[in-house]
């Protein structure tokens, strides 16, 4: 199995044995393919219904396989669909624009299936791999966080799971700019996952949600330790991001919601983390409001705290 | 010197690549990093003991690459940030110095006693983050174990004029290079983004009070400087004490009972814990 379901490729081609060559390449319980001679239609498809791969031939009738690649790229939506270009010798590499052609990647006829298996496989798990990732610090975001966490709900292993983020942090974004922030974002993040990897376990996971808000995933009974070392660990390097007279002083003068010049104390983490033991929790969206709740509690102390949901016990 | 003399051997000296330390230190740290069970605050301490390796943590953890250059300046720090897996990293690919002179393990022990005392002076001042000191302390000669690296020619060259004029090291790195390693330091501090209140602290410190910003780090490693070469630690390179800054004591509000305190804290902790790991 390429990706533990049925896949869907669309493949737009003109040559019958070109497409008998790609339809032979996965039983057909594995991926089923469309085949389309024409781009147009293909477009039309891929609008409506995105695969989960799309293989064009470079060398189509009316519409050619690089403005088909671009048209589907250039559109937000689509961009994160993995588009393949056949080509069909190696001469035309000469002349391709890989800046202005945005396909994922390439190959070129004539090829063994085995190679073809491979590189379309590994298409698949580079997109998905980049598919997700914070931008900014390259952790796992929202989807990859939501799969590991059903799955272990689903696989009933006791957890603990965590949701940090950080208190006045708009406070010093508006004060020295997001670039600045998005120094804070990297040194948490780097905090976090030092702090994570130290325990070590296959169980360990960290993802950013995205903002200010990271999520990790720890065994039970290490979790506690964990929040205490990275609340230590913050508290102690913040101050370093802040403007030597602001150190100085230990707050920073903003403006408030309403416009309004206000004080604001350093930045600090609050951390909630929630348990799954005895396969207490059904689905993901249980764990993610009761960690709302508690983290309400965790941001109403001064300071950086954790709170932990005892209800397990 | 000609501008155009002065640029080549910046660029000499900031094309350091690999910054070798002492096999002693590299043992112990791998062993450390090996144990599942040592903590970073032992590592810590550990990297904290050798100029090369702060040196070379410090500039990876300001590098663009992690997103916040110019912002950590504590060994502690930059290993909650960097990782085990990077520090491992780090020492697989730090070397040893195969030529060890006797003069280079007396630098060592002049740096290590130079924390020490940065430490102890910034305590007694009752300054935040001692720690900070510390380090600058221990890197405030980075730029001779550069200039022996990079251009051993002149460093013989600088050690003959010690040796037949009897001057500050300092004197004979300007007679001969055109520059001293306060100046080098600076550059590196520069070239690898070291915070701003580090460069102060390891070019500041033979003109400590002239400091613009964070004028303490300048005058607690100039102190510390002085005071560590009284104690005849280690050595910088030549057998003078440099003259201290009054000025420096009045910024630090310092008094001479206070030093004494300093000295004390000092021998105590040479006595008590060693120096430099077996060095010497």
């Amino acid at each position: 199995m390429l990706f533990g379901r049925k896949l869907r490729f669309f493949l737009v081609c003109a040559d019958r044995d070109r497409v008998a060559f790609f339809q032979g390449l996965w039983p057909p319980d594995q991926v089923e393919w469309t085949v389309f001679q024409r781009g147009p239609m293909a477009l039309e498809q891929v609008f409506n219904a995105p695969p989960d791969l799309l293989l064009v031939d470079d060398d189509l009738p009316q519409l050619s396989g690089p403005t088909l690649v671009n048209m589907v790229k250039s559109e937000n939506v689509y961009r994160q669909l993995p588009v393949v270009l056949c080509l069909i010798e190696e001469n035309p590499l000469e002349d391709m624009d890989f800046h202005a052609v945005e396909m994922d990647d390439f190959l070129v006829y004539p090829l063994s299936p085995l190679e073809a298996r491979s590189r379309l496989s590994l298409t698949l798990h580079r997109a998905s791999r980049e598919l997700d990732a914070n931008p900014l610090t390259k952790l796992p975001g929202n989807t990859s966080i939501i799969q590991r966490i059903q799955d272990l709900i689903d696989r009933k292993e006791p957890f603990a799971l965590a949701y940090v983020d950080l208190d006045h942090f708009k406070s010093f974004n508006d004060k020295y700019g997001f670039s600045r922030g998005d120094e804070v974002l990297m040194m948490a993040a780097r905090v976090i996952v030092n702090t994570i990897r130290s325990f070590a376990g296959k169980l360990t996971f960290v993802g950013h949600v995205g903002g200010d808000d990271f999520v990790f995933i720890l065994p039970p009974d290490t979790v506690e330790s964990a929040c205490q070392r990275i609340v230590e660990s913050f508290d102690g390097i913040v101050p370093h991001f802040y403007d030597q007279d602001d150190q100085e002083r230990g707050y920073i003068l903003s403006t408030d919601r309403k416009g309004a010049m206000q004080r604001f104390s350093m930045m600090s983490v609050s951390i909630a983390v929630v348990f799954n033991t005895d396969g207490r929790l059904k689905h993901f969206g249980e764990a993610s409001q009761i960690a709302m709740n508690l983290k309400k509690k965790a941001k109403s102390i001064p300071g950086s705290s954790y709170v932990l949901d005892r209800r397990q016990e | 010197m000609s501008e155009d003399l002065r640029t080549e051997r910046k660029g000499q000296l900031l094309a350091v690549k690999d910054l070798p330390t002492l096999p002693v230190v590299l043992e112990e740290v791998s062993k450390l990093l090996e144990d599942p069970n040592s903590s970073t605050q032992q590592i810590a301490k550990l990297i904290s003991r050798d100029q090369v390796l702060s040196a070379k943590v410090l500039k990876m953890v300001n590098s663009p690459i992690y997103g916040f250059p110019g912002r950590i300046s504590t060994i502690q720090h930059a290993l909650v940030l960097l990782g085990f897996n990077v520090i491992k990293g780090l020492i697989i690919s730090t070397s040893v110095f195969e030529l060890m002179t006797t003069s280079m393990v007396g630098l060592w022990e002049h740096s290590v006693g130079c924390a020490m005392a940065c430490n102890a002076i910034a305590r007694e001042a009752g300054f935040k983050e001692p720690e900070e000191y510390a380090v600058a302390g221990l890197l405030h000669d980075l730029g001779k174990v550069i200039v022996a690296l990079q251009l051993p020619t002149a460093k013989e060259e600088i050690d003959a004029v010690v040796r037949q004029e009897d001057v500050l090291y300092l004197d004979a790195e300007k007679k001969v290079l055109g520059f001293g390693h306060d100046r080098i330091n600076a550059w590196v501090a520069d070239h690898w983004n070291l915070p701003v209140n580090l460069k102060i602290g390891i070019s500041g410190h033979h003109r400590p009070v002239t400091a613009q910003h964070y004028p303490k780090m300048a005058c607690v490693v100039h102190v510390g400087d002085v005071l560590i070469r009284t104690l005849e630690v280690g050595s910088g390179g030549d057998d003078l004490v440099p003259r201290l800054d009054p000025e420096a004591l009045a910024l630090l509000q310092l008094d001479m009972s206070q030093l004494d305190k300093v000295l004390d804290v000092m021998l105590e902790e040479i006595e008590g814990d060693g120096l430099s790991m077996g060095l010497g």
